[in-house]
């Protein structure tokens, strides 16, 4: 990397970034109800769309103002950012200590069913849809923004990996609300789950996703809305607590072997003979 | 770490030293300032308290990324520092929730999302093309996999 002076004079990477932030603010959040659920679009989502519109990679036009030099100096930046997020979600996490451990062990080891992702949507990447190491980003959380750090953290974002994390984080934003409705609903009215447990289980993603789940939950049974708010709170402050940890010494090491053992072998190594 | 498999990108980032990291901390945090500015009622000067604080929790967990020899990604060291420093049992907590709660949280991840845009190389796009449906369906099955399993987890110890 060029020296630090380089990186910060990088202004024009800088400016861009402050007045992605200003405009994406001043939008604020909009909710656009689609039948029993909303797609959230949030001002995160503005800033990522306005900053692949800069993108000389993505629009050539954008070379005009930033160019490769920019787009190189934005890599170590997108964890560097992440570092006061992370920050104020220990200060959100600390004070309902308390509330965590009075939860119960129930709460606490339901975070192991975040593995479900790998049973359900792994062996359908790589298998049946013949994808290659985005498939481990893709596919071994729920792609919200800790798990994003994890693998920016381990691979860059510039990997295949961080392109998988990203593609299911994109998807999860634009269209989670829905989905985690759908799901909350359906299988309220199902019966093969009890309320509780569906409650504690709307707190596997971002805050977003856990609002549109206990509210289609509390939609669904009015009478038992309050408790369905708890759990899904508490669940929610335990993700981000515990599911950093169940992910980066569970989740991802289990993917990794997995790949090893399911996924096809990447073309540097794949002229080995097979 | 790395796995042999994984062929050397030539862009490969080299991550910044904590000195370099600490002045980039700095610019992230004005801009931060600024969209917490214009996304809530908070003054510039509770925003800059607060995001005073978060900058040496985040500091404090980078240092103890450097100094303890146990290799956790550096958010997990910051995301511990922020729980020890707000526990209820914490001398102090108390002033110092007061001081973070004019930031707020999603606002902080707007900045992030913008470099992020920006970082998008070639090669991603190429990635993105080649598995654009194909994401979607695994991201689907993602959510649904994570819930259904939380839920049957949660029902078993009920």
């Amino acid at each position: 990397m060029e020296n630090t002076k380089d990186i910060l004079l990088d202004w024009r990477l800088h400016a861009s970034v402050l007045v992605i932030t200003i405009i994406a603010e001043a939008i604020g959040v909009i909710a656009v109800p689609i039948g029993i659920g909303s797609i959230l679009l949030l001002p995160l989502l503005y800033a990522f769309v306005m900053g692949l519109a800069i993108n000389p990679n993505v629009l050539r036009k954008a070379g005009a103002w930033l160019g490769q030099r920019e787009v190189k100096a934005a890599s170590p930046l997108i964890v560097i950012a992440i570092m006061p997020f992370i920050a104020k979600f220990g200060t959100i996490i600390g004070p309902s200590m308390e509330q965590i451990i009075a939860a119960g062990p129930a709460l606490i080891l339901q975070e192991l069913g975040n593995l479900g992702t790998i049973v359900l949507a792994f062996p359908v990447a790589v298998l049946l849809l013949g994808m290659g190491r985005e498939a481990i980003g893709a596919s071994f959380s729920v792609a919200r923004e800790p798990n994003i750090a994890i693998i920016a953290d381990k691979y860059g974002l510039k990997s295949p990996e961080g392109a998988g994390v990203m593609g299911v984080y994109v998807i999860g934003t634009l269209f989670g609300t829905f989905i985690f409705a759908i799901l909350a609903s359906l299988l309220a009215t199902a019966g093969v789950f009890s309320i509780e447990a569906l409650a504690m289980a709307c707190g596997i993603g971002s805050g977003s996703m856990m609002a549109a789940c206990s509210g289609a939950l509390a939609h669904a049974v009015p009478e038992m809305e309050e408790q369905i708010l708890a759990l899904a709170g508490a669940s929610n402050v335990l993700t981000y607590a515990t599911g950093l940890y169940l992910c980066i010494f569970v989740a991802l090491p289990v993917t990794e072997k997995l790949y090893d053992l399911l996924g096809r072998k990447e073309p540097a190594t794949a002229n080995t003979g097979e | 770490m790395s796995n042999a498999d994984i062929p050397l990108d030539p862009e490969a980032e080299t991550q910044p030293d904590l000195f370099q990291q600490a002045l980039l901390l700095i610019a992230v945090c004005v801009i931060a300032l600024v969209g917490n500015t214009v996304a809530t009622d908070a003054s510039v000067m509770q925003g800059l308290v607060g995001l005073i604080i978060l900058y040496l929790i985040a500091m404090a967990g980078l240092l103890l990324t450097h100094l303890v020899p146990v290799n956790l990604p550096s958010v997990a060291w910051i995301s511990l520092v922020g729980i020890v420093a707000t526990l209820p049992w914490t001398p102090g907590s108390g002033w110092l929730l007061e001081r973070v709660a004019h930031v707020n949280f999603l606002t902080l991840a707007t900045p992030c999302l913008a470099y992020a845009g920006i970082a998008i190389a070639r090669r991603e796009i190429e990635i993105a093309k080649a598995s654009g449906w194909k994401i979607f369906i695994v991201a689907v099955l993602v959510m649904t996999g994570t819930y259904v399993g939380s839920a049957f987890v949660a029902e078993l110890f009920l």
